[in-house]
């Protein structure tokens, strides 16, 4: 039977590329008139796999591990995984359509009891015949629909361009803490501070939490909440840079109030739904909150006097870029190094290497070497090439051309 | 005078002459002709010879900006491209079929120019397709030894290019000051 008189679906697609992607998107919309229309991850109810893509294996078994959501896979072959619908390439509609429809009963009795339901349907789909679709009605009004902009391209915080800042924008951006000089070596001892005593180290625990368990959970902390989803590695919070660069830099004894909570947010909201542009990407997030907690200091988990090390190399088009940071990160890839040294070969003012190294350790890409050979070993010399000259004016040339 | 070049490879529709033209000082010129092959299911025309641009320095020196044609078949000219370059940009399209794939083709064509000199990845079409993401281009590269930069790019936003030819710089000598 077709689904028409019955709101569609709620689909997600995985392991298609674009063009798949929108093939299959055309194909519910036409074909199968309107039976599911494919929206985001997040707000799917059913997931629909292509089960001969490369990922298809690892993708089914976190989605069978991860997710309640009935599962249709397509593929070439008789699947082995228990618990999904299977619907055999190349898709019949009426195959399809049968599965859909297995897909909204298992919904529907999960609605009713309230429990999880496994799909427990398999090869259903095609074993029966169901009465073919008519002819498909006009195709381009939903791929014109696609080709405009998917919630994802909508995410303008999570994929907009780097800001770089440069020395002169630094303290007004980042702030400094009064009283001390960060800069004067007989002060680095007192240069540091615990994420734990800030909203980053909430955020930090949260975000852990919610990554163990898989599961969509809400920070209250009596400010803005601040919504973790960590299946797409994304915060979602209600106030802008101007707000959370305030808030970072309080500390958390001095605020009032019922303090911190963590709680699974069992149904996003439809505000949550519709302010997409709130949406954050993880790390680019934690990397700015982390700058703005530091104040140009350095976590006091570091031992100053021993080499970090990166393990690979920021995704900077993403982030704020702190001065320097680019090259800070380059050195760093060479070889460890101890923060005051990686200030005294670079020549720049140890501020900017605390406030790199703080961003990057709370993303977990900063390593401390604990065993002793790691000290022993001289971090090599950074050689001159024939070229510094020309590679500095290229530079030059594209930082005076950044917009 | 030297011939100084940077040159920017990739897969059909990665973006590579749109990249050039984000950061190119002249309109580039485009070889380009419509597609009539697997091509044309990406675009409607594709590079067949060469992108070229150029960034002009202070003092006159210029920096040539060389795209390489994405199809494979024309691969006997990137040896010819790459002489005398500075460095590589990779831009891989996150919407293929396997670009994991792609990234070990053209590390391992290039795997000669890039000892020699280094590389820098850019990831196009992130806003269409997340997955893989970029710490999963990370663990493939680990698992082959290089850890190269790795950003996700909008070709078309010179500020993303730019970052991306600058960490291949920096790359190349940390102590390089603006």
């Amino acid at each position: 039977m077709s689904d028409k008189r019955k709101s569609p679906l709620k689909t997600a697609l995985h392991g298609m590329d674009e063009r798949a992607y929108k093939m299959m998107a055309m194909y519910l919309q036409g074909p199968c008139k309107g039976a599911a229309v494919v929206v985001e991850d997040l707000k799917a109810e059913i997931d629909i796999i292509d089960a001969d893509s490369v990922k298809a294996k690892t993708l089914l078994k976190q989605r069978l591990t991860e997710s309640t959501k009935p599962i249709i896979a397509l593929s070439l072959q008789e699947l082995t995984f228990e618990n999904i619908l299977y619907v055999k390439k190349p898709v019949k509609t009426s195959d399809l359509l049968f599965a859909l429809s297995e897909a909204r009963a298992i919904l529907s009795v999960k609605k009713k009891s309230g429990n999880q339901v496994n799909a427990c349907t398999q090869n259903t789909a095609s074993r029966q015949s169901q009465k073919p679709v008519t002819k498909p009605e006009s195709l381009l009004d939903p791929v014109k629909k696609q080709a405009t902009k998917t919630d994802e391209q909508k995410k303008t915080s999570k994929h907009q361009t780097a800001m770089q800042l440069d020395e002169g924008k630094f303290n007004a951006f980042i702030g400094s803490v009064p009283g001390l000089d960060v800069n004067d070596p007989k002060q680095f001892p007192d240069a540091t501070y615990n994420p734990k005593d800030y909203f980053q180290g909430y955020v930090q625990s949260a975000l852990m939490v919610a990554e163990a368990k898989k599961q969509v959970m809400r920070l209250n902390s009596g400010w803005k909440p601040l919504i973790i989803f960590p299946h797409n590695h994304e915060i979602w919070l209600d106030a802008d840079d101007k707000q959370l660069r305030a808030f970072a830099g309080v500390g958390m004894n001095k605020i009032s109030g019922p303090g911190m909570t963590l709680t699974p947010e069992e149904s996003i909201a439809a505000s949550v739904q519709e302010s997409l542009e709130k949406f954050h990407d993880q790390d680019a997030f934690l990397w700015k909150l982390a700058a703005w907690t530091s104040k140009g200091r350095y976590p006091g988990a570091l031992d100053i006097n021993r080499p970090v090390f990166l393990k690979h190399w920021p995704n900077f088009t993403r982030l704020v870029v702190t001065p320097h940071a680019l090259r800070i990160s380059a050195l760093l890839m060479a070889s460890p190094r101890t923060l005051p040294e990686i200030a005294e070969v670079l020549k720049i003012k140890p501020q900017y290497v605390f406030v790199f190294i703080s961003s990057a350790y709370a993303l977990g890409l900063i390593g401390q070497a604990k065993r002793e050979a790691d000290e022993i070993v001289q971090p090599s010399v950074v050689k001159k090439t024939e070229q510094q000259g020309l590679l500095s004016r290229i530079i030059g040339k594209l930082r005076a051309n950044k917009s | 005078m030297s011939h100084y070049k940077i040159i920017f490879t990739g897969p059909v529709g990665a973006g590579k002459t749109t990249a050039i033209e984000s950061i190119s000082d002249i309109a580039p010129i485009k070889t380009d002709a419509s597609a009539s092959d697997m091509t044309k299911t990406k675009k409607s025309s594709t590079t067949v010879a060469m992108d070229y641009g150029i960034m002009n320095l202070t003092g006159g020196e210029k920096i040539h900006l060389y795209g390489t044609p994405g199809q494979e078949r024309f691969d006997f000219m990137w040896d010819i491209l790459t002489t005398g370059g500075i460095g590589l940009i990779l831009l891989l399209d996150n919407t293929r079929a396997d670009p994991f794939q792609d990234m070990k083709f053209f590390l391992d064509s290039f795997q000669k120019f890039i000892a020699e000199t280094n590389v820098a990845i850019g990831v196009t079409q992130m806003d269409l397709s997340n997955k893989p993401t970029i710490n999963d281009y990370h663990s493939q590269l680990r698992a082959m030894g290089i850890k190269p930069p790795v950003f996700s790019v909008d070709a078309r936003v010179k500020n993303d290019v730019s970052l991306l030819v600058q960490s291949l710089l920096y790359s190349l000598d940390p102590g390089i000051e603006a």
